[in-house]
């Protein structure tokens, strides 16, 4: 083995454990992670805690879902991300490209224009990621292509503009008063209304479409050769294609469905964890996983304390993301040519 | 009669000496800008929801259309005829939809608007009057503008004498209820949360025009620390807030909410001070922001502070809808309008 | 084990690149392929090893049709060393060696402790086991193609196809790539690459095929297929022959 990939997975461990300690410290209600501690224990050892009833339900209704979407989420983009800029050979690529967020984004706001339930809005949100790659893949399949993955992407960019503009006009359309605000909080991407209840449909979709990636990873330093040298190795790309997006799809669409557009998180922690670990990709996502968890668990709690109101997701994400990018593009050290 | 010089000069005198009501007269509006009024005024295009439910309490006839078209529950509890009027699309505000050529189609004599009257608001008004050569009325639409509102949109389209009774109406209501509500000293008013959202959480910032009657009648509004239009808060912040009351219009937010564990500890849940605001035809608090907001102080003062208005609703409801929405509504009615649902 | 094409008409869709073909290469065989460019060369080539379909006649491995296996069952028959390229990320020469290994695992499985041996000998074989730990995108064109041909030990297949494996590297590479294939065949396995350089395929193969434009030239013993009416043929360009006045051995030179 060329290098020990154990420092790096320790930096990235070592990154989600401070999210923990962050996320359970600071926050709007006054909570410490001592109390965290002692609440764990007591549902343990099955007996009372002794905190006040409001703290408990700090921590367990409100706090601790968060926390755990922050989790999930981060990890779910920061797999997606990695597995794509594997599939499409190209480092500069996110979980969007094929359209998921797009799609998702116009059921959500469909969803908040016809006055939907929570659920119904996730709902709609979930679906339309996994049929705008669905369409994506099927026009794409249709055009027969020597680079199947080119066409993938191209006809990816031009539905997913496609759905932007159907966002942009539902947005148009949509009453200034009560659906426009909605529409647009939503577009910027939070967790400020997760709880209990969103976890449930959350966990489902990104454990599967996790495993899977994960399952793969093996197999993903050949997938991100070009096709004919990926089939003549033994490969069944086509196949393999096939379950890559979809799993990738699935996280991706149950992550903006939970918590809206969150970008630059699949684009720059691979790089990170790239960072930190080489580019191989058996240990790549692994690391990506763990990293990204921290990653957004750290920003979300940015997002929660830095003022009364709620500061959306994807502002941050994108104003530490940048700046990120563009020195990661300038420095020498890069792990991709 | 013989058609001699006599009889030709008086006739010409009596023709241009005769009072007529279309002399073109000025009007200053709600943003110190003077508009010229054309002869008679009879079609008036509304800008936006507030501009048309102000129009069309004091002036039904006049309303060309209605910027949204109003839904099943809202017919019913405004006249037949006006309320179907057809959709005409949103001028200005957030999100127009009116295509300039589509209100020159419908001919108006007046362009009504009413809302902000900042410097952005007030070019636009100058640039479709330029544009269309059509007469354009901004008014104010802040809540205590509401009687000069009045006044002024009577002297636009000749009504002075009607408008000075909803005018007085309005000073009326905002004078007995603040009457009541401010003599309460500061730290007993009650913390309020306005809940938008199926969720709750977004709300209105100090001084937004979405709370501005909750904070008008001396509440205190939670999120008011911070000036501004409206905001996404976390269930965190309003744990934390934890106020006594809270006002919201989603339906299905007040019913949610006295179920969901992580609102059970706020104050407001466990006091049962949870308050679905009625909204029919249209909403008392807000949706839109505008005169229909006037009953809903009685109401704001009923849910806010029950000891000093002990008072039923329904004789002031009844009488609210027949003054300013023209309608006379049956008891089941009433019960529907404070029932706050759909 | 042989490796034939019989009757291929081969091309994309409905464009056809050549007819009619039949072409072979055994064990132990070293098989050139010249012809200029648009001749075929590559199309014929990507047909036999299975990632194109052909249009016509079909190709059989061990008296068995390639197209009834699946692609591992063929990955191990045959492995494909292409012209070394431009790599995305900057893997370590031993996961580009591993990757070789991919037919002889399971879809999740990851590599185990005879895979790793497999890779390192392969590089060993090679002379460049010292690159093992440095990653593809620091190390010269010459030991990129070097590294791809490891990767094509690992796979442990019966043939061994190149295509113009020479393309990118130096004068001196060159020579020491020949040798390597020489060996290859010697070692049992059956070889097929393309050249552009009539020279290279004196050196290395047995046989040569000539094609041009889709047909079929001349094929057999290389010696008496590279001569310069042959080639003055498939090239359609004045052709200079050297002979070593010693040994006798051919050296072309464009006229």
């Amino acid at each position: 083995m060329p290098r020990s990939a154990a420092p790096g997975l320790l930096v990235a461990s070592f990154v989600l454990l401070a999210g923990f300690a962050l996320a359970f410290t600071l926050g709007r209600y006054p909570i410490g992670i001592g109390d965290v501690v002692t609440l764990m224990f007591a549902k343990a050892t099955g007996s009372p805690s002794g905190l006040p009833e409001a703290v408990e339900n700090v921590i367990l209704q409100v706090r601790g879902p968060r926390v755990l979407a922050a989790v999930m989420v981060g990890a779910a983009l920061a797999v997606a991300g990695t597995a794509f800029q594997g599939l499409f050979r190209n480092p500069l690529v996110s979980p969007d490209i094929l359209g998921a967020s797009s799609g998702a984004a116009l059921g959500a706001v469909l969803g908040i224009f016809f006055s939907l339930g929570v659920f119904g809005i996730q709902g709609l949100a979930f679906a339309g990621g996994l049929l705008a790659v669905g369409a994506v893949y099927a026009i794409g399949s249709a055009i027969s292509a020597r680079d199947p993955v080119l066409i993938l992407v191209l006809t990816g960019v031009v539905i997913g503009s496609l759905l932007g503009a159907g966002v942009g006009l539902v947005k148009y359309l949509a009453d200034p008063y009560n659906q426009l605000p909605a529409i647009t909080f939503w577009l910027l991407g939070s967790l400020a209304a997760s709880g209990p209840s969103d976890l449930i449909p959350l966990f489902g979709p990104i454990a599967l479409g996790t495993l899977v990636l994960l399952l793969l990873r093996w197999r993903m330093n050949a997938m991100s050769l070009p096709d004919e040298e990926a089939r003549a190795l033994g490969l069944p790309t086509g196949p393999l294609r096939v379950a890559i997006v979809s799993a990738a799809t699935l996280v991706t669409s149950a992550s903006v469905a939970t918590a809206g557009i969150v970008g630059w998180v699949g684009l720059v922690v691979p790089h990170l964890a790239r960072a930190l670990v080489g580019p191989d990709f058996p240990r790549l996502l692994p690391t990506a996983a763990i990293l990204g968890a921290g990653y957004l668990l750290l920003i979300d709690t940015l997002a929660r304390t830095m003022a009364q109101i709620e500061i959306p997701l994807g502002i941050l994400t994108a104003v530490l993301g940048t700046p990120f990018f563009i020195w990661l593009l300038a420095s020498a050290n890069r792990n991709w040519s | 009669m013989r058609l001699d010089r006599r009889s030709f000069l008086t006739g010409t005198a009596a023709v241009l000496l005769a009072p007529r009501r279309g002399f073109a007269a000025t009007v200053q509006d709600g943003a110190g800008r003077v508009v010229t009024l054309p002869g008679t005024v009879e079609r008036v295009f509304p800008a936006g929801p507030p501009a048309a439910i102000l129009l069309y309490t004091l002036a039904p006839d006049l309303l060309l259309g209605w910027p949204r078209a109003n839904r099943g529950p809202e017919l019913e509890f405004l006249m037949p005829d006006v309320g179907r009027r057809p959709e005409v699309g949103r001028l200005t505000g957030r999100g127009n939809t009116a295509n300039l050529e589509a209100v020159l189609l419908h001919k108006p004599d007046l362009i009504l608007d009413s809302g902000s009257v900042t410097e952005t608001y007030v070019s636009l008004a100058d640039r479709v009057q330029d544009q269309t050569g059509i007469s354009y009325a901004l008014l104010n639409g802040r809540f205590d503008h509401i009687p000069q509102s009045y006044r002024t949109l009577g002297r636009l389209v000749g009504r002075e004498r009607e408008s000075e009774a909803l005018a007085v109406y309005a000073e009326d209501t905002m004078k007995a209820v603040t009457g009541r509500t401010l003599k309460v000293p500061e730290a007993k008013r009650p913390l309020v949360y306005y809940a938008r959202g199926p969720r709750g959480l977004e709300t209105g910032l100090g001084g937004s025009i979405n709370v501005e009657t909750i904070e008008f009648v001396g509440a205190r509004n939670v999120a008011g620390d911070q000036r501004g239009g409206l905001a996404n808060v976390s269930i965190e912040q309003v744990l934390v807030w934890d106020p006594e009351v809270i006002v919201t219009i989603d339906q299905d937010f007040a019913r949610d909410v006295r179920s969901d564990p992580r609102w059970a500890s706020v104050a407001a849940v466990k006091a049962g001070r949870v308050h679905l605001s009625p909204k029919l035809p249209f909403g008392w608090v807000d949706f839109p922001p505008s005169v229909n907001r006037l009953i809903g102080l009685w109401w704001l003062g009923k849910i806010l502070y029950p000891e000093l208005f002990p008072e039923d609703l329904r004789d002031r409801t009844r009488d609210f809808h027949a003054r300013f929405y023209h309608v006379t509504l049956s008891n089941k009615q009433i019960e529907r309008v404070l029932a706050g649902r759909d | 084990m042989t490796l034939t094409g019989r009757d291929l008409t081969i091309g994309y869709g409905s464009f056809i690149v050549g007819r009619g073909l039949d072409i072979e290469v055994k064990s132990g065989d070293v098989l050139a392929l010249l012809g200029p460019n648009g001749s075929g060369k590559t199309t014929l080539l990507k047909t036999l090893l299975g990632l194109i379909a052909p249009l016509g006649g079909g190709v059989q491995i061990g008296g068995g049709d390639l197209h009834t296996l699946g692609a591992k069952d063929r990955a191990r028959a045959i492995a494909y060393v292409p012209q070394s390229h431009a790599p995305t990320f900057a893997f370590p020469v031993e996961s580009i060696v591993l990757m070789g290994r991919t037919a002889h695992g399971s879809l999740f499985s990851a590599p185990n402790a005879q895979d790793r041996e497999a890779a390192m000998n392969a590089l060993a074989r090679l002379g460049i086991a010292h690159l093992a730990p440095r990653p593809y995108t620091m190390i010269s064109g010459g030991e990129r193609q070097l590294v791809l041909l490891a990767r094509a030990l690992a796979q442990d297949p019966q043939f061994i196809v190149l295509d113009e494996p020479t393309a990118s590297l130096d004068f001196g590479n060159q020579g020491k790539l020949m040798d390597e294939i020489v060996r290859l065949g010697a070692s049992g396995h059956g070889v097929l690459f393309t050249t552009h350089d009539p020279n290279h395929a004196l050196r290395a193969a047995s046989r040569a095929y000539l094609l041009r434009a889709g047909e079929r030239i001349a094929d057999g013993d290389t010696r008496s297929v590279l001569t310069r009416d042959n080639l003055e043929t498939i090239y359609r360009a004045p052709v200079r022959v050297l002979t070593d006045a010693k040994d006798g051995t051919n050296a072309f030179l464009p006229g």
